[in-house]
C-alpha cells in the first residue's frame, strides 16, 4: 500500500527563494526512503514540508491517502528526529519522551507502558530519570529516538539525526537505526548529505540537486547506473571519474591523442565515466591509458591513486584509482590502466542525462 | 582565577573585611542606636554598644505606632509595602512575559515597531511621566488604593527585553519538537517556556522586589491615608516632624526593619538569581 505520496510538491520561501521547484515521490508503507544531497540542496525543505513545519506553497501531500497540506504536525501522525535532538532540557528522560502522549489526553498508565516499552527496546530503562544534559550524546541520540517511537506514527522523519556523534558512534547508530525501522515497520524519510549513510540504511534513495530529485531508485541502482553526472559524482566513495570527451565514429575521444573505441548512435559533447575501483591495472600492450601518479593514500585493506592522464601536453585530466590491498608505487612513475567497457557510463553533456 | 599566592590571598581577604566594615558598621549603628533613649543622641556622642531600651523601642515602633508624626505600627506599613512590592514584581514579570512571548514566537504586523515602542519607555520612568499618571490615576479614582499603587509601576520594558533574549536563546527545534507533539501556544508557553526561564524569572524577580520595595515617590503622592502608607516613604516623613525633636530610636528601629524584606529576598534567592544571571539550561 502506498503511504506517503508526494504530488508534484514545491517550496517558495516568503523572501521569494525558489528551494524546490517540483518534487513527486510515492513511499510504500514500511520503505525506508533516504534523501541525499550536498548542503542547501533542499532535503530539510522537504522533509519539515512533510513534517508540516514549513507550509506546502505548491502540490499535495497526502499521507494514507488524506491529503495533509493544512494540518498541523501534531494531526499528521508523524514523528520527528532532530539534528541537534531538541530534547527538554529540564524534563526527565521519561517526561520528555511522555509529552507527546500526555498532550494528546491518553491515560496514565498507558503513557507508562507504552514508555517502559520503548525505553526496553532502547536499553534507556535505567536512565529514565535522568535529565538530558547527564546524558551522552549516543544516550541523548538514542531518548530522541525514543520520543518518535513512542508514539506509534504513521511515518518517521529524521533530519540528519547522526551528524553530531563521533565516527564509531555513528555507524553504531546507523546499524540500530536500521534494525529498528525493520523491527517497527514504520514508514522512514531520512535525510542525510552523506552518502554511505544514505547507501547503506536506504531501501530507495532520492538525490537532490538545487531542490530537484535528480535520480530516485535502489542504492544499487543508483551505483549502477547513475542518471546523470550529478549523481554519477555523489553515489561512490571516491567519487566517480567524470571526463568531459567527444563521442566520434572511432569511439570516446577524451583528448587529440587518446580515443577509446566504442560504437555507439550518440554524437557529440559527452561525460565519460568510470568509477576509480573498475580501472584495472596492465600491462603496456593491453592498457587504454597511463595514469601519470601525483599521490598515494594508503588505507591497507585498499589504496587510492591520485595522478593524471599522460598526454602529450601534459594537461591531463585527474583521475582516481582504487586498488584492494596495499601498493606502494612511486610518485611521478607511471601506471598503465585498462577501463573496461562494460563499466562505463556515459552521459549527455547537453542535457546531462545518460545515454 | 586559579593563583595561589599567600600575600594575594591576604590581600583580597583584606578588601573583602573592609568592604564588609563600611558597609556593615552604619547597620550596626544603627542597630545599637535602636536601643538607646531618644534623648542619647543629644548629647554628642554616638554610643557604640547596645543600651537598654531596646526592648521598649522594638515594641513601640513594631506594635503601636512608628513614632515622629507616624501613628501606624511598623508591621502594617510593611504589609502595604509588601503587597505594593509583590504586586508590582508579579505584574511586572507576567506582562514582561507575555508580551515578549508574543514578540518572539508570533508572526504579526508591525512586530518589530512594537517592540521598540515599548523598549522606548524605559526613557518614561514614573518620575518623568509622573505628572499625567497621576492625574490618569486619579481620574480613574485609584488615589489612596492597592491598584493606584501597583498598576503605573507594572509595565516593564527591561523585563520585556531580558526575556525576550531569553526566549530568543531556546533553539528552534525545541519549538519545532514541541509542536510536532502537540503542545499548542499556552502548553509550550508552560510546560516548555516558563521553567527554561526559570533563573530568568527569579533573577528578575530579586531586582524588582527592591525596585517596588524601594518605591517613594509615587506613593508618597498618591497615598493620603494612612491605610495605605508604605514602609519606605514613611521613614523621610518620620524625618520631617515640626518641633525638631527627633526620635532617632524609632527610627533606626524602622529603618533597619525596612531593611529586612529585601534582605531576606536576596538571600533566600542568591542560587537562583545568581544562576540566573550567569548561565542558562537551555
Ligand atoms: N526560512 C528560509 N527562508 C529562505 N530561504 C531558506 C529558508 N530556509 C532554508 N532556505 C534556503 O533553502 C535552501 C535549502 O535549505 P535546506 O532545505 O535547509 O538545505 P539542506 O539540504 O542543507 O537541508 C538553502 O539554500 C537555504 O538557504
Ligand atoms: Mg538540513
Amino acid at each position: 500500500m502506498t503511504d506517503v505520496i508526494l504530488e508534484k510538491v514545491g517550496k517558495t520561501y516568503p523572501n521569494g527563494y525558489h528551494a524546490i521547484p517540483s518534487v513527486d515521490l510515492s513511499i510504500e508503507e514500511g520503505e525506508f526512503i533516504v534523501l541525499v544531497g550536498p548542503s542547501g540542496c533542499g532535503k530539510s525543505t522537504l522533509l519539515r514540508m512533510v513534517a508540516g513545519l514549513e507550509s506546502i506553497s505548491t502540490g499535495e501531500l497526502r499521507i494514507r491517502g488524506e491529503r495533509m497540506n493544512d494540518k498541523e504536525p501534531a494531526e499528521r501522525d508523524i514523528a520527528m528526529v532532530f539534528q541537534n535532538y531538541a530534547l527538554y532540557p529540564h524534563m526527565t528522560v521519561y517526561d520528555n519522551m511522555a509529552y507527546g502522549l500526555k498532550n494528546r489526553g491518553m491515560p496514565k498508565a498507558q503513557i507508562a507502558e507504552k514508555v517502559s516499552d520503548v525505553a526496553t527496546m532502547l536499553g534507556l530503562t535505567e536512565l529514565l530519570q535522568r535529565k538530558p544534559r547527564q546524558l551522552s550524546g549516543g544516550q541523548r541520540q538514542r531518548v530522541a529516538m525514543g520520543r518518535a517511537m513512542v508514539r506509534d506514527p504513521k511515518v518517521f522523519l529524521f533530519d540528519e539525526p547522526l551528524s553530531n556523534l563521533d565516527a564509531k558512534l555513528r555507524v553504531q547508530m546507523r546499524v540500530e537505526i536500521r534494525q529498528l525501522q525493520r523491527k517497527l515497520g514504520t514508514t522512514t524519510l531520512y535525510v542525510t548529505h552523506d552518502q554511505v549513510e544514505a547507501m547503506t540504511l536506504a531501501d530507495r534513495l532520492v538525490v537532490l540537486n538545487k531542490g530537484k530529485a535528480e535520480q530516485i531508485g535502489t542504492p544499487m541502482d543508483l551505483y549502477n547506473k547513475p542518471a546523470t553526472p550529478f549523481v554519477a559524482a555523489f553515489i561512490g566513495s571516491p567519487s566517480m571519474n567524470l571526463i568531459n570527451a567527444n563521442l566520434t565514429e572511432q569511439g570516446v575521444k577524451i583528448s587529440e591523442a587518446l580515443t577509446l573505441p566504442l560504437s555507439h548512435a550518440f554524437r557529440g559533447g559527452i561525460v565519460w565515466g568510470i568509477r576509480p575501483e573498475h580501472l584495472e591495472v596492465s600491462d603496456e600492450q593491453n592498457a587504454d591509458f597511463a595514469l601519470r601518479i601525483q599521490a598515494v593514500e594508503s588505507l591497507g585493506a585498499e589504496t587510492l591513486i591520485h595522478g593524471k592522464l599522460e598526454t602529450e601536453s601534459g594537461h591531463g585530466e585527474p583521475l582516481v584509482v582504487r586498488l584492494s590491498g596495499p601498493h606502494l608505487p612511486d610518485i611521478n612513475s607511471l601506471m598503465w590502466l585498462r577501463a573496461p567497457v562494460s563499466h562505463w557510463h556515459l552521459f549527455d553533456a547537453n542535457t546531462q542525462q545518460r545515454l | 582565577m586559579i593563583e595561589n599566592r599567600p600575600w594575594l590571598t591576604f590581600a583580597s581577604h583584606a578588601t573583602l573585611l573592609i568592604g564588609i566594615a563600611l558597609v556593615a558598621l552604619p547597620v550596626w549603628m544603627a542597630l545599637v542606636a535602636s536601643t538607646h533613649p531618644a534623648s542619647a543622641f543629644g548629647v554628642g556622642h554616638i554610643p557604640l554598644w547596645f543600651g537598654d531600651a531596646g526592648a521598649e523601642t522594638w515594641g513601640t515602633v513594631l506594635f503601636e505606632k512608628a513614632g515622629n508624626g507616624v501613628d501606624t505600627p511598623v508591621w502594617f506599613m510593611m504589609l502595604n509595602s509588601l503587597i505594593m512590592a509583590l504586586g508590582i514584581t508579579f505584574g511586572k514579570i507576567a506582562i514582561s512575559l507575555l508580551s515578549a512571548y508574543a514578540i518572539v514566537f508570533f508572526r504579526f504586523p508591525f512586530r518589530n515597531l512594537c517592540f521598540w515602542i515599548i523598549f522606548m519607555t524605559l526613557m518614561l520612568p514614573v518620575e518623568v511621566r509622573i505628572v499625567p499618571t497621576y492625574e490618569v490615576v486619579a481620574n480613574l479614582d485609584l488615589l489612596n488604593s492597592y491598584t493606584g499603587l501597583t498598576l503605573p509601576l507594572i509595565a516593564s520594558a527591561t523585563a520585556t527585553f531580558l526575556f525576550r533574549q531569553c526566549f530568543l536563546s531556546v533553539p528552534g527545534e525545541l519549538v519545532e519538537a514541541a509542536r510536532m507533539d502537540g503542545a499548542g501556544p499556552w502548553r509550550f508557553f508552560f510546560d516548555i517556556l516558563l521553567p527554561l526561564s526559570r533563573t530568568n524569572i527569579a533573577a528578575l524577580f530579586v531586582i524588582l522586589f527592591i525596585y517596588g520595595w524601594n518605591q517613594y515617590l509615587w506613593p508618597l503622592l498618591i497615598t493620603t491615608d494612612d491605610a495605605y502608607y508604605t514602609l519606605v516613604m514613611s521613614i523621610k516623613r518620620m524625618l520631617s516632624v515640626t518641633d525638631g525633636d527627633i526620635a532617632w530610636n524609632q527610627i533606626m528601629a524602622t529603618t533597619l526593619l525596612a531593611m529586612l524584606p529585601p534582605v531576606a529576598v536576596v538571600i533566600g534567592m542568591q542560587k537562583l538569581f545568581v544562576k540566573g544571571l550567569v548561565d542558562s539550561e537551555k
